[in-house]
Formats: C-alpha cells, structure tokens, sequence
C-alpha cells in the first residue's frame, strides 16, 4: 500500500527540507514568502498622486486631450505615432456599438456623415451617451464583473424571480451617471447607508448575485459538516465578489493560507467573511416610495417599544413570582417531557411530484365492526414552516369494506373528492356512521397537500369507534399504497399509536392543571396598573397590526438580508441578524477552526485602517457600512484604479492592466502606469462620473484611431498593440450579435426594465428545473427585447449566447472569451432565432418596397452599415434572386463584417 | 497527432500576437505553450511556432491516448454492485453501530442493510460482482477496483463537481477539458471532448461539469444527444429554417466566403478573421461527420445485441425497468467507441440525471432494489459490451475506462429499503490503457463505512494524477494561469497510484 506525504505547504519552514522530493515545493515557499515580503512594493496598492501630463513633441497628431498626450508620449519614445484617424462610418459604427451596444441606422450615419459643424462627434458622443441604451449596454459589463445570475446554480437549480431588481437598478444607475463612490457604498450596505431608499436595498443584490447551494444551505442545517462548508463557500463568494469587483485582488487567495503572493493575511481574508456573516442571499420586502418605507419602518418601531414595555412588565411579574414561579416552571417542563410521546407524528405518504396523485392508507380492525364513528387527527411538522395540519389532503374520501383490497363491497363513509377541504390544522374531524359493519377502513387522498414543490398525504391518528364508544382502532395493523417508513417519527403504526397532537392523556391533563396553575399565578402577581397598561399594550398592537394592514403591498427584491426562516435553512434572523461567529479555518477546513476574527478588511491599504472601529453588540449592518467607507474612501487607491481601468478595457479591448480582477503581483503590470493613475485621479477629483470618463476617452484621439495596420514598422515592434499605435478591431459580444440581428429585422422591442424574459420553457420545475430552450418559439414577442433583460440560468446556458461567449454567471468575468468556433458558426446559422429573424429582416425589406436589387442593396447598408460595392452589390443581388430573401438576410448575419467592428 | 480540429480554431487579434497573448492569458506556463503549440500545429501560427519551445509531444511516453468516463450520477452504491461485504449480511437487520459518531445527510442510521444482491465470484481474478453487473464478468479481469475513495461532501452538486472537475465550487474546467487542453484533438472534424448525457436530462450542476470554465473555450466539451433530431444543438437549421436547402447552403457557403475574402482584403493581419471563415468550412465539414459518427444503423446485429440496444420497442413502460436502461446506455456506449475510433479524445457517460422522482438516477434513499436494479443492469450490460468491443478493435489498450461517482451509500439502510449519502468511502474502477486489471487497490472496512486504513485513503485527485500520467501526462505540469493561480486539475493534491498501472 503506498504511503502519502502530507506536505504542509504552509508552516513548513524554509531549509528544514528532509526529502530532496521537496526541494522544489519549498522553493515555492521561500519564493512565495519572499513575495510576501516585498509585497508592500505592489504597484496597485501604492497612494494615488496625480502625474504630471507629458509633453509631446509630434505637431501633427491632436493631442489636445490629455489622454492622448500619454499615448503618444511613450509611442514617440519608440519612435512611433498614434494613426490617422478613421473615417466617419467607421467612427458611428465603432461608438454606437461600444456606448449603447446597437448598430446605427442608414439614416444616422448619413446624417452623421454629412454634418459639417465642427462639433458633430461630440454632439454624437453627447446623445449616445443621454440614450437609455446606453445604461444597458454599460450594466452588462458591471454584471459580468459581479456574476449576476437569476437561478441559484448548483444541483436544483432554482429560479431566483426576483433578482432582477438588481440588474434594473445597475441600469439606472449608470443612466443617471450616479457617482461611483455612491455606487459601491449602495452594493455593500445601501440599507445602513441610504435608509428608506430604493436603491439602498435592490443594490443588495449584488452581494446575492453569485451562485447559492440550495442544498448544502436549505436541506443541510448549519450544525453539520456540509451545512458548515455550503456556508463558509457562500460567504467566499461574497468576499471574493467585493474585492475582486471594487479591488482587484485576487482575495479568495487566502481562504486556506495566507496569500502567497500579495500582502494578504488569512486574518484579513476571514474579517472580510465576519462582514458578511449575518446575511444570506434571499427575497426581502422593501418598499420604492421612501415615505412608505419610513411610514413602515415607524410601524415596526412602534412594534418593537410595545414588545419590549410588554416583555419588561412580564419580567417584573415573573419576578414577584419568585420561586413559586420557578419550581412550577420546572414541573411543566417535567410534565411536557412526559406528555410528549416521543416524536410519533403518524403517517405519511410516498412524496409525489404532482398534487392529483392517489395515496390511501388503511386499518385492518381484525374482524368487523359495527361503526359508529371516524375520527381524524391531523399531523403536525415544522417541516417547511408546515406546522399543524401538516399533510392533510386537500380532498379525500373515507370508505369500508371486509376485503383488505377495496375491490368489493366498499361502503362510502364520507366523501370530499368534489372540493378542496379546508386546512383544519390539528383540530380533529369526526364523521358518524350509521348502519355499516367492517373489518377494514381506508382513507383515500385524492388530491394531495402540498408540501414543498412537492406532494403528499399524512394523519397523526385515526380512530374508529364501535357503538360502545371503545376505538377500536387502537393498535391495529395499518397499511397503505406507499408509506415512508422513518421511524420514530414517519410509520405507519403512528397511525394506530393512541397519540397525535393536542391529545389528552393523563401526562397532558396534568400538564393543563399546571399550565392553568402558573396563569393564576402570574395574575395574582401583576398589580391592577400593570394588567391595564397590558391590555393597552395589546390593544395598541392590535391597532398597529390593522394600520400595516392599510399600507400598500411591498415590493420584493432577491438581494443580500438577515434571512428569517425555520428548518435547515434557519438564517440569523432568529437570533435577532447577530452575526455568526468567524473563525480563521486552518487549511480553509471547517474542521479545524482557529482564532475567532471581528470584522474588518485588508492591512495592505497603509492609509486606511483594516480593523472597523464599531462598538461591540452594533447591529449587523455596521459592518458592511464601514467596509462600504473603506472601498469608497478617495484613499482607496485599488478602487479609483479598478474601475478606470475596466471602463478603458471595454472602449479599447484590453485594460491598461489586461488582468482587470488581479492587480497583484501575479497579475499584469499597467502598461501606462502614469496614465492609468492619471485617470483614477481625472475621476476620483474630478465629479466621479462614469460618463465623463467615458466622454474623455471616446473623444480622444487615440480612441478615433483607424484599426488598419497603416505602420508597418508598428506592427513589428508592437505586434500586440499594447502602445496604442492604432485601434483594436473588436468582435461583437454575444449580447450585441443578438441585439444587432433582431434591431435590423425591426423586431427589437426597446421596453426597459421589470422582469426577464425567458427563452426556454421550465420543465419538472417541482424538483429540478429543467430549462428547456428548444422548446421555446423564438417568435415569440416577450422574447424580442434587449438581451440584458434575458433570464439567466446558471446551470444550463442558453447554448446560443453560450457559443457566441456570453459571460458565464458562476464564475467573476473580467473579461469575456473571444473565441471563434465551429459550434460558433452553426450557432450563427442554424439556430431558430437566426432563422426566425433572417424571416422577419426579408419581409421587413419586402414590406418598404422596391426591386430585388434595392431591397438588397438596403439589407446590406441595415446590416453592415454601409452601402454594398458594386460588385458585392451585383452578388449578392444574384443570390438573392436565386435563393431568395430569407436566404440572404441569414448569410449577412454570418459576415466576417457583422460580427467585427473596426 | 493532428490538432486542427474546429474546436482549436483560437481567437486572436493578428498573427503575431496571438502566441504572445495566449502565453500571456495562460501565464506562460507549461500550459501555454502546449496551447501556443495547438496553434503551431494548426498553421495559424506557423511562422512563429519555429521558435516555440511547445509541448510537442506528452511530459512522458504515453500509455494511452484516450478516455472514456463513465459518471453514475446521484451516487451508485459500491456496497450493492462491486464492495462485497460479508459482514453486513451477517449483520443484516442489526442495528446499525459505527464506533463513532457519524452524520449523515438525511436520517440513513437504521439498521443494517446487507447487499440488496447476491454477489458471486467471475474471471481469472475471482472478483466478487453483484448480480445487478454480472454482464461485466466477462471483462472483470481487465478492471481495477479502488474501493478506498473518500470525497469531501455529501452534497450532491459539491460532489460532483469535485469527481467532475476536481473542485467543489463552480467555476472550474471539467476533467475532459483539461486533457484536451493538455494533448488537442486527434481529429478534423468532431470535438476533441464529447459528453453523452442521460437522455432524459443533465445531473446535478448540468453542462458545468463539462466546461472550460477558465480554458479557451474550445476545450468545453460538445453535448451531444444521439436520438435526438439535432445531436449537436444547431447542427442543422430546424424546421423554421424551411427555405434552406442544400443548393442555397452550398451557395451560402459560398457567398460568405467569397465576401468574407474580400472583407479580409487590408485586414490580413487580423487571424481572427481568417480563422472564421475557416470556422464555416469546419462547420460544413461537421455537419457531415457528426451524424455518420452518431449512425449505428449499419453495425452488426450481434453487437448491438451485445450492447443490450433494443430494435424493437417503440414505447417503455412508465415503471424504471431494465430493458430501457440497457438500451439507454447502450447506444450511448457504442456511439462511444464509434467517436473514439473516429479521433474523439474524451467521451464522458452519464447515467442518470438529476435528483427528481420518480427516481431516475442513483440516489436511492428510498429503495435501492427498485432504482439501482435497472441502471445497474443498464449500464453494466452497455459497459461491458463496450470494453469488449473496444479490446477486438484492439482499442482497449490505449482507452483508458473510468468509472465513477459523486459518493457512496451506507451500509446502514434508510427507510428498510434505500441508503443515505456515503463520502466517507465509495468506488471507482478503471480498465483499458495502462491499467493493471483484476485487481483491488484500497479497500473499504468491513461494512464499506470508511476505508480499512483510513490514513490512506483514495483521493479523486489521485485518480486524476494517474489517468493523466496513462496520457502521458504530469499533472503538476499541465497547469493555466487563472486568477494568480497556476491552476491545476488536481488542485495542490494528487499522486499517482503507481499500483493501477501494469
């Protein structure tokens, strides 16, 4: 048996090397922790001061924009220039698809063409940016970057239908070119920061945007193992989410170990998870109007005062009990132990997927019977917040009969197959009968009661009585269609047990005499001033519960909250939103928990402090409010240079550092250092605008560069264009493909906002979704939107978007995959929506009119934006005349020139 | 070996730079350059792939050169199929004592269960086998079984993303995908990774566990569906797509080229652009290969019956029943070997899809004869056609076959009839390229609880190190730069189990 050599990475101390097959790993090690050393020296980390703007020497080129002075500044040290600048229709197509995502119409270019003032690019660049579509062009970058998704992904892989208040909410924010610092302060703790705000809660939604293990959180309790892990990962995700979004560092580095190559502690990393230790990611009520959510929040308040003066009165009264009150408390204890028999909770059906399945179960009563009555008592389970009257079956019928299998003879008690039968919780449902003698009774449910997505059928005890009043019931052989046997608490001789929920056995009778005992005993201990201050309370409460009643429905939004719930999934609702505790996790093992961390974030910030200064026992809030502070205080550096540089990333291809989520030393190095810094202090001073970056870079001279290689000479020192020395062609995302296609066949529905549309049809949604996109019609109008709005599913990706590289929303994407593929190509040919609107595109061309030749002539500028050549016209005019309209709009979808922009 | 199949058909801004950003994306690790050289080899690069330092053949001389995985989805019950047990029949209805606390996922502490199945000894070797895959007696003298498996988690999804991926979180690329990159694809015309998944759906986490996640996105693998109309989705154009037909897609065809041509006319430098107009005769060619590949119309009759496939049936009963699964698996298991004879590097199997009821995977809490009974029956009868087949065609001995499952159930029963979660033991076996058959390599204690020698278990990671050393493969090597982190399939664990190879 070969023996394993548990290397500790770790703790194994630099030159204690006992086996030469180690020498490389420790290698690793004193590499690594000579890293960690020197990695107070990290680029990223250090303070944030303004460069000076270089001087340029080239009178040619336009450097008037101080962006471009930085470009050509360095270019010319290398003996290069920036290039010319593109033509018109290059630049309308280049800035519509990278502000508002959509391709510009014939009639805009041609206006933009022709527009002789001085000012037509920047009157263009002023309306692209004042669009709408410009806030859902620029959300779906930030919602790559956070991995937003509206399923929760994992096994049973649930629809989240209320995330999409959070993606509405990145929208509009960057529509109305809300500051970032109030950005990233409203992501993190928007309800502690801008209470009573609309966007203080749907911008929760992004500490909830990530994946959720459904089971390791709702079926597995926080106690075991695996409830421990699901919960530890979910918290990693929300901490990694945080830095990496705001911060670029790879933090989640340091979740087994301190991170080996930037200055990131396992402390620091497990303070950041204390900051989120008291939320999960679930639906919460808010409300848009914040005078109503003032209004409800005083309700609330008011609440809470008439609770507590109503719990400090009971506590002076339990007080002058005294000792009394003590050992009677004790005796009731003693007496529900007693009257508790066990957790025998009865019976209870197979759990079936769908609500109009048959169970019976049935009492054998040994030899027959004449009956007199049927009692019914129903179960109770926690189970799903159930509770009493757990199982009972919406309709039902009770029937007799001597032959065990019902197949003759069968007498009709009782029969509730026409109507649904009220809950009756655990009351009891007595049915008398006249005139019919049997050996066998048997309950059949006909339509089942809902449990949790799923189905079934339970009763605690049935009692059959003869005409001498004796249930004759008790202890005898049940059997039934399909039963769960998990004993104590699920069998089937639950069913015949003498035992079911409220029942009076002597233990309970005591335990009601001791019960009545202690009330008398309080009630002679509350003076008459405290009984009337009481029944006030009540009242006023009573008044409190009918004024909420009034307000208006809530709004619910899926976003990060302290959860209330029962069962696995608990939350720290019930321990009123206390934060669990965190522990520094030896190896990231739950097992092997160490020292117990408070909240705080990283040391490698030299200007900020790393441990939050809040008052033990402060609500749980606080904690994400003082890291919301720390990521959006102007001396974050990491925060002001992560954003400029992902913002530069989407208008050029690439970041000035490529690696947009890891400004560590692994991470890439700033190709433009000065500028970058530059900008992060352009922005950070400067009205901390994203439209105003945006505005400073498209109109700079770099950024209307022609893509050509116009410079050879360039392009063999520079292949990679890292230098700038002309503009990177672009391939559209998956998100512009889709939009492009359907905007030029006249089927883009530009509605905002509200719920996503869903492009596949839920099949077994019961238990695990099936997400079905085949069978979804692509003609379908609810569909026909900007693809922002699409429903999200984490597990299976709509293979369409998926082949054209859609972000995948399980995993932080800084960057999309630009690939070209096969599977690609048969997307892009053959997939039903490409079909559906090559239709839509050639009866629109046929419904303006005109010849084969002019019809085609405008399919071509619609669709490339420009106007054919006069051989491609004469082509593509042929084809169409050969193999028709529909056949010619599906090959412009597949150009080279659809999918690339220069 | 070729590598110019659709699926390494890489992004790149110009030709130049391509190798440069690929190194650079990937960190420039040994990764990279196998990557860079995938281009190489592919004539995209071929004026700069002279230079290259590129993985141009494995760290090692191969054992194998391809794999077929086999993913019993929900958890297959080792104790009931290939870990025999003589204890637990002894102590068949006993209640159940484990010497310790344990904790299991649902309430599955009753008593305990003895084998829902005789077992009985077969080969040369002797190994004891249920009756449920005694269909693999025939071969069970190619396989090694390692029962000493231990797994980190009784959740489902956790679990199998870490048999799948090596990883408990999403994000991660699957097994097929890694060897893909590692070695690119054998063929010009099907994907290098293929997965056959449940016909009646995906398992837990669905196409996650076959992605690319941080890979190029070429090496995801390609779902393919072989009954159904479009194997590959959009393979070709549906039922909408009435006024295609094969004249106009000839001329599409050509019409696309002929533009795009003309379009590429002072953007040469942009391989991107070059690359796809190559992607549309790759997808032409496919959709010409794909559907002769997934044709087993044409296969002898004696094989397809060797296979269990069923010519006859039209409609199954709604019942699970053994016939069906058998059939299931079974044209699954023979398009397999149709797709490696045609260059396929990796084909994964599923059986069983998620965690639903009626049960039609192998989580059988509830009642373990009733489930297991058909899928064993199922896809042992498919398993062992295919490693017969395989070993005629003299393909045996370069496939690498590898069964596996997120955990195993308990020796003690749930309910009288079903098994909880077991991770702290379970099995898998491995056959074909390389492995030493008819042999046990780690055993489980006397009830299957936990491995007899517990400080030595059997780590996914292990299993991982060792199929890619058969590849010909050091699996601290093939690594890619993610996130600051020089990612591995076996993470910072994984020893190859030097006792499977023979």
């Amino acid at each position: 048996m070969r023996t394993k050599q548990h290397i500790d990475f770790f703790t194994t101390p630099c030159g204690s090397g006992i086996d030469s097959a180690l020498i490389a790993i420790l290698l690793l090690w004193c590499i690594a922790a000579h890293a960690r050393e020197s990695a107070t020296n990290l680029w990223s980390i250090q303070p944030l001061v303004c460069p000076n703007v270089p001087e340029v020497q080239s009178k040619i080129v336009d450097c008037s924009n101080p962006v471009d002075r930085f470009i050509e500044a360095k270019l010319e040290s290398k003996g290069l220039h920036l290039s010319p600048e593109a033509d018109r229709r290059t630049l309308i197509r280049r800035l519509y698809f990278d502000l508002i995502g959509l391709p510009p119409s014939p009639e805009e270019i041609e206006t933009f063409i022709h527009d002789g003032s001085p000012n037509a690019y920047d009157k263009l660049v002023d309306r692209l940016l004042a669009s709408p579509q410009y806030g859902e062009r620029w959300a779906r970058h930030w919602l790559d970057v956070v991995h937003f998704g509206e399923t929760h992904g994992y096994d049973k892989d649930k629809p989240r239908p209320n995330a999409w208040p959070y993606r509405d909410y990145v929208i509009r924010s960057f529509n109305e070119d809300k500051p970032w610092p109030r950005f990233v302060e409203e992501q993190v703790a928007g309800d502690v920061l801008y209470p009573f705000t609309r966007d203080g809660i749907e911008a929760l939604g992004f500490i909830a945007a990530g994946p959720w293990d459904f089971i390791g959180h709702a079926e597995v309790p926080e106690s075991k193992m695996d409830g421990k892990v699901a919960r530890n990962l979910d918290r990693d995700d929300m901490v990694a989410n945080t830095i990496q979004s705001f911060n670029s560092l790879t933090v989640q580095c340091a979740r087994c170990h301190d991170h080996k190559f930037d200055p990131i502690s396992q402390e620091d990393y497990y303070s950041l998870q204390a900051v989120f230790a008291a939320v999960d990611r679930a639906d919460k009520a808010y409300d848009f109007d914040p005078a109503m959510a003032r209004n409800r929040a005083r309700l609330d308040r008011a609440k809470k005062n008439l609770e507590t003066e109503r719990n400090e009165i009971r506590e002076r009264v339990r007080k002058r009990a005294g000792d009394a009150l003590t050992k009677l408390d004790a005796a009731i204890a003693e007496a529900e132990k007693a009257s508790k028999k066990g957790d025998a909770f009865g019976y209870h059906s197979a759990i079936e997927p769908t609500q109009n399945q048959i169970q019976w179960v049935q009492v054998d009563l040994g030899r027959v019977v004449h009956l007199d009555k049927i009692v019914m008592h129903p179960a109770k389970d926690e189970f799903n917040n159930i509770g009493e009257g757990f199982g009972f079956p919406v309709r039902f019928k009770i029937e007799a009969a001597d032959d065990p299998a019902f197949a003759q003879n069968v007498r009709s008690i009782t029969n509730f197959a026409d109507a649904d039968f009220p809950n009756p919780g655990i009351k009891e449902l007595s049915f008398s009968v006249s005139d019919i003698a049997a050996r066998f009774v048997r309950i059949t449910a006909t339509k089942l009661a809902p449990r949790q997505n799923d189905f079934n059928f339970a009763l605690a005890e049935l009692e059959v009585f003869d005409t001498k009043g004796t249930n004759v019931a008790l202890g005898a052989t049940v059997d039934a269609l399909d039963s769960v046997e998990s004993p104590p608490r699920w069998q089937k001789s639950n069913l015949t047990d003498g035992w079911y929920p409220g029942a009076v056995t002597p233990e309970s009778a005591e335990l009601a005499r001791l019960k009545s005992e202690r009330s008398e005993l309080l009630g002679s201990n509350t003076p008459s001033d405290e009984r009337s201050r009481l029944a006030g309370i009540n009242l006023e409460l009573q008044m409190l519960a009918d004024e909420d009643a009034e307000l208006p429905k809530t709004h619910e939004a899926f976003v990060a909250s302290v959860y209330s719930g029962s069962g696995a999934f608990a939350g720290t609702g019930a321990n009123g939103g206390r934060p669990r505790p965190i522990f520094i996790l030896n190896r990231g093992s739950v097992e092997n928990p160490g020292k117990e961390v408070g909240p705080g974030t990283l040391h490698c910030i030299a200007s900020l402090p790393a441990r939050f200064d809040i008052p033990p026992d402060h609500p749980e809030g606080e904690r994400r409010a003082a890291l919301a502070k720390w990521l959006s205080s102007t001396n974050n550096p990491l925060t002001w240079r992560s954003i400029v540089n992902r913002v530069w990333q989407q208008h050029f291809g690439k970041g000035i550092v490529e690696t947009p989520n890891d400004f560590g030393n692994m991470g890439g190095q700033p190709s433009h250092p000065e500028l970058l810094d530059w900008l992060a202090c352009e922005f950070r001073d400067g009205g901390q605008s994203l439209k105003e970056l945006n505005r400073l870079i498209v109109t700079s001279t770099t950024y209307r560069q022609a893509s050509a290689v116009s410079n050879e000479r360039a392009a063999s020192m520079d292949a990679d264009n890292r230098l700038l020395w002309r503009m990177n062609r672009r391939q559209l995302e998956a998100e512009a493909v889709r939009d492009a296609m359907l905007s030029v066949s006249g089927r883009l529905d530009l509605k905002m906002g509200g719920p996503s549309f869903q492009d596949f049809v839920i099949e077994k949604p019961e238990h695990s979704p099936h997400y079905e996109y085949e069978l979804h019609d692509p003609d379908d109008p609810a569909s026909q939107r900007r693809t922002i709005y699409r429903f999200l599913v984490r597990s299976q990706p709509e293979p369409f978007m998926a082949a054209l590289d859609c972000a995948d929303p399980s995993m932080q994407v800084a960057r999309r995959n630009e690939s070209v593929t096969a599977l690609q190509s048969l997307a892009l040919l053959n997939n039903s929506l490409v079909v559906t609107l090559s239709k839509h595109f050639a009866a629109k061309l046929e419904r303006d009119g005109g010849s084969i030749a002019a019809q085609t002539h405008r399919a071509f500028y619609d669709a490339i934006g420009r106007p054919p050549t006069e051989e491609e016209a004469a082509q593509l005019t042929q084809f169409a005349t050969d193999y028709g309209m529909e056949n010619l709009c599906r090959a412009l979808f597949n150009l080279n020139e659809f999918a690339f922009v220069d | 070996m070729k590598n110019n199949s659709p699926f390494h058909q890489l992004r790149s801004a110009s030709p130049a730079l391509t190798r440069r950003e690929f190194l650079w994306r990937s960190g420039g690790g040994l990764g990279g350059i196998a990557l860079a050289s995938l281009l190489g080899r592919d004539n995209l690069l071929a004026a700069d792939s002279a230079s290259n330092p590129a993985m141009r053949a494995p760290h090692f001389p191969p054992r194998a050169k391809r794999v077929i995985q086999l993913f019993m989805a929900g958890a297959a019950s080792h104790i009931d199929l290939f870990d025999h047990k003589p204890e637990l029949i002894k102590r068949d209805g006993q209640k159940s004592d484990f010497g310790e606390h344990v904790e299991a996922f649902q309430d599955g502490l009753g008593p305990w269960l003895k084998p829902v199945w005789d077992f009985k000894p077969y080969g040369q070797c002797g190994r004891q086998l249920s009756e449920m895959v005694s269909a693999l007696g025939p071969v069970v003298d190619d396989i090694a079984f390692v029962h000493n498996m231990v797994g980190k988690t009784g959740v489902h999804s956790q679990a199998t993303y870490l048999q799948a991926t090596g990883f408990q979180l999403p994000g991660f690329p699957g097994m097929g995908a890694w060897v893909t990159y590692g070695l690119g694809s054998m063929n010009d015309n099907l994907p290098a990774f293929v997965v056959l998944p449940d016909h009646r759906g995906f398992a837990s986490n669905g196409p996650k566990n076959w992605d690319s996640a941080f890979l190029p996105p070429q090496f995801a693998g390609t779902a393919i569906f072989p009954g159904r109309a479009n194997p590959i989705a959009d393979l070709m154009p549906g039922k909408r797509g009435d006024f295609i037909n094969t004249r106009s897609e000839a001329a599409t065809h050509e019409l696309l080229a002929s533009l795009n041509h003309e379009h590429l006319k002072n953007r040469e430098s942009d391989a991107r652009l070059d690359a796809r107009i190559r992607s549309y005769e790759l997808a032409a060619r496919m959709q010409l290969a794909a559907p002769e590949a997934l044709d087993i119309s044409k296969e002898p009759d004696y094989l397809l019956d060797l296979y269990g496939i069923d010519r006859t049936t039209k409609t199954w009963p709604k019942e699970i029943n053994a016939r069906e699964e058998m059939d299931a698996f079974g044209r699954k298991a023979i398009v397999a070997r149709r797709l490696i004879e045609r260059g396929v590097r990796f084909v994964q199997i599923w059986s069983g899809n998620d965690n639903g009821f009626p049960r039609r995977n192998w989580d059988s809490h509830e009642d373990v004869h009733r489930d297991h009974g058909p899928l064993a029956m199922g896809f042992a009868r498919g398993t062992s056609a295919l490693i017969q087949d395989l070993k005629q065609r003299g393909l045996l001995d370069d496939t690498v076959i590898l069964w596996t499952t997120e955990f195993g159930r308990m020796p003690s029963s749930q309910g009288g009839k079903g098994r909880d979660h077991n991770p702290y033991v379970f099995t898998n076996w491995l056959a074909g390229g390389g492995i030493k058959g008819g042999i046990v390599c780690g055993e489980s204690d006397e009830f299957g609880y936990k491995p007899l020698d517990r400080a030595n278990p059997t780590e996914v990671y292990d299993i991982h190190a060792t199929v890619l050393h058969l590849l010909g493969i050091d699996h601290e090597r093939l690594t890619f730069r993610h996130n600051s982190i020089n990612r591995r399939l076996t993470d910072v664990h994984g020893h190859v189990i030097k006792e499977l190879i023979a």
